[in-house]
């Protein structure tokens, strides 16, 4: 079991070594590809956080636009930098974060899904209607003279999915993981073995949002133009699910892979299907309906029931029931 | 000032269609305990039904409401048995997920059938008016407001005198003692849950020749009709009519009363929605909050 997660340590690093390196290959389409999937991994990895503690989120197209608009907005005023406004973002998601957990309180399952869905379409219309603030409808362009070069965003978009499965992983090492586990499950027992459920989703909602802003501000640096149905996009809020489910929710791994599988899909279906109206949504919503119903744990619990029908039948030792609990 | 009686017209008539909106969301959810997210495209199928009949037939769509309406319920029975039924003792994450994934499917679907562009019937009564004093009446909205008056009159006489009906009451309030007097549970939820996708084709329907349709329509409606049934009390029928007028009431205040109303008037029902669920996650007259 120990030289498995070795393996898995081994290909994580890899893989985030070789994401990084493929910023200085110039290969446009391969790098926006690449782009996609890092501000994807960022945006998954941030839903399955609210998930792992119990918190269905329908709104991650809220956070994610709160970042678009903090980026460009504090880069026209101040001339501002990518990291400098990643920054802001990163603030201004993370104060999003402890707005929405001190309102939805205790708000559990379909309550809290329903008001981050809301959220997002209350923000959408309000950016709509100040367009002194936003522009509105007209819509918001990056100031060209402060635009970078396309590798900066390749090179800070896979850095910072990088940065964001680090930070999964150290989460899911202390004890906030074990706060989320219990909250997920029961929260009045949470509260009951000295849990303080209120402060450990507060945090974990800020970290989440934090994340998700910060995905949409790279990626609103990378495109360069924002309105509000760019910015509060449902799509959004719909790949940040799609990607954790089919890669596998309540793990590590699969927001990654998920986000890999999700890219590969959109692109496959729109080879396939050339850019036909409707097909690219459609298919993400077979693949929602199709694995919650035959493949609940996505296509990471697939490898690892292969993995583990083949160490049982090697060793026959039946010992391997505890393999899953590290990693949820 | 002089607005108040075309105000109080105007809002009884949204509420009325509201009603009838959330009305199917509200008893499938009461019965079922699976919130439909996809209820919002049966009422956008609904209306591109109405449009298809209208268009190939020429049929109005009063007339071709209750054939949607048989149609839209055998196939809420159908869905339901092969999708809903699997996970209702899953985590709610799953339900929620699921019935998502199904309302994309669908509104996509319609957006590969019907295209993106937004539609509507013309009837002759669509744009007629009538003038009551100084009060404007919308022929369309007022046909609207009277078919859904009889549909939810229909399902509460349902709901109180038919066998069935006392079943999916018995099933809302007192599950456990509901299977041990011999109710049908499973078939009960299917029904349930597919009256509550012909309540929303019958929304459509009207839909269709009161306002422009779209096939991303349903999202809208679906928000709205959540602020609906939180603010009367999630599980409560009579809370979902109370919500749907109160909810009537506010945006067609603001409309008339605030700058750029019609355009703030869409954001009301997010106000109205995260301002009860933090105050009042119950509603007006709901259960306590379970998750």
């Amino acid at each position: 079991m120990a030289r498995q997660s070795n393996l898995m340590v081994a290909l994580g690093v890899l893989s985030a070594l070789g994401l990084v390196a493929s910023t200085f290959w110039d290969a446009p389409q391969i790098n926006n590809w690449l782009f996609r999937v890092s501000t994807l991994i960022m945006l998954a990895t941030s839903w399955n956080l609210m998930a792992n503690a119990g918190l269905v989120s329908l709104g991650h197209s809220a956070f994610w636009g709160v970042g678009s608009y903090a980026a460009i907005l504090s880069a026209n005023a101040w001339s501002g930098s990518v990291l400098g406004t990643l920054v802001v973002a990163l603030l201004a998601g993370a104060l999003m974060g402890l707005i929405v957990a001190a309102v939805t309180g205790g708000l559990k399952g379909i309550f809290f899904a329903i008001s981050t869905l809301a959220l997002s379409e209350g923000l959408r219309i309000s950016a709509l209607m100040l367009p002194d603030v936003t522009s509105g409808a007209v819509g918001l362009f990056l100031r060209q003279d402060l635009r970078p070069s396309q590798h900066t965003l390749y090179l800070v978009a896979a850095l910072a999915a990088v940065a964001s499965v680090g930070v999964a992983i150290l989460i899911s090492c202390s004890k906030l993981q074990f706060a989320s586990r219990a909250m997920r499950d029961n929260e009045a027992a949470a509260q009951m073995l000295g849990i303080a459920p209120r402060r450990q989703r507060m945090i974990i909602v800020a970290i989440s949002s934090a994340m998700a802003s910060a995905a949409g501000a790279i990626n609103a640096w990378y495109g360069g133009y924002l309105d509000p149905e760019v910015a509060f996009t449902l799509h959004n809020t719909i790949l940040a699910q799609i990607a954790p489910i089919l890669g596998g929710i309540h793990t590590l791994a699969g927001p990654v892979i998920g986000s890999f599988a999700i890219i590969a899909l959109s692109e496959g279906t729109r080879i396939w299907f050339g850019n036909m109206e409707g097909v690219s949504q459609m298919t993400f919503g077979l693949v929602l309906v199709v694995c919650i119903l035959f493949l609940p744990r996505g296509i990471e619990g697939v490898m690892h029931r292969r993995k583990k029908r083949q160490a049982t039948a090697g060793a026959a030792s039946p010992a391997l029931a505890t393999g899953r609990g590290g990693k949820s | 000032m002089h607005y108040i009686p075309q105000l109080i017209v105007d809002a009884l008539l949204l509420g009325g269609i509201y009603t009838l909106m959330v009305i199917g969301l509200a008893l499938s959810f009461g019965v079922t305990r699976v919130i439909n997210f996809a209820h919002g495209e049966a009422v956008m199928i609904g209306a591109y039904g109405a449009y298809t009949i209208a268009l190939v037939s020429g049929i109005d769509p009063l007339l071709a409401l209750p054939l949607l309406m048989v149609i839209g319920c055998l196939f809420g029975m159908a869905l339901f048995k092969v999708s809903i039924e699997p996970v209702l003792k899953a985590p709610h994450v799953n339900q929620i997920l699921l019935t998502f994934g199904i309302g994309l499917v669908l509104q996509n679907a319609a957006v590969m059938i019907w295209k993106a562009d937004e539609r509507s019937v013309v009837t002759p009564y669509a744009y007629s008016s009538f003038q009551f004093g100084e009060v404007f009446v919308a022929g369309g909205r007022l046909i609207g407001f009277g078919v859904a008056l009889v549909l939810v009159a229909a399902l509460f006489f349902w709901l109180r005198r038919t066998e069935f009906g006392r079943a999916t009451r018995a099933l809302d309030e007192q599950r456990d003692a509901a299977v041990l007097v011999g109710i049908n549970v499973k078939r009960m939820y299917a029904l349930a849950f597919g009256l509550s996708v012909a309540l929303g084709v019958a929304t459509g329907v009207i839909l269709s020749f009161i306002g422009a349709i779209s096939p991303f329509m349903g999202f809208h409606i679906l928000v709205k009709g959540f602020a609906i049934i939180v603010l009367g009390g999630l599980g409560s029928i009579v809370g979902a009519v109370l919500g749907a007028f109160l909810l009537a009431f506010a945006e067609t205040a603001v409309s008339y009363y605030v700058p750029n109303g019609t355009g703030w008037a869409e954001a009301v029902a997010f106000a109205v929605l995260f301002l009860v669920l933090v105050l009042r996650p119950r509603g007006i007259i709901g259960q306590a909050v379970a998750d």
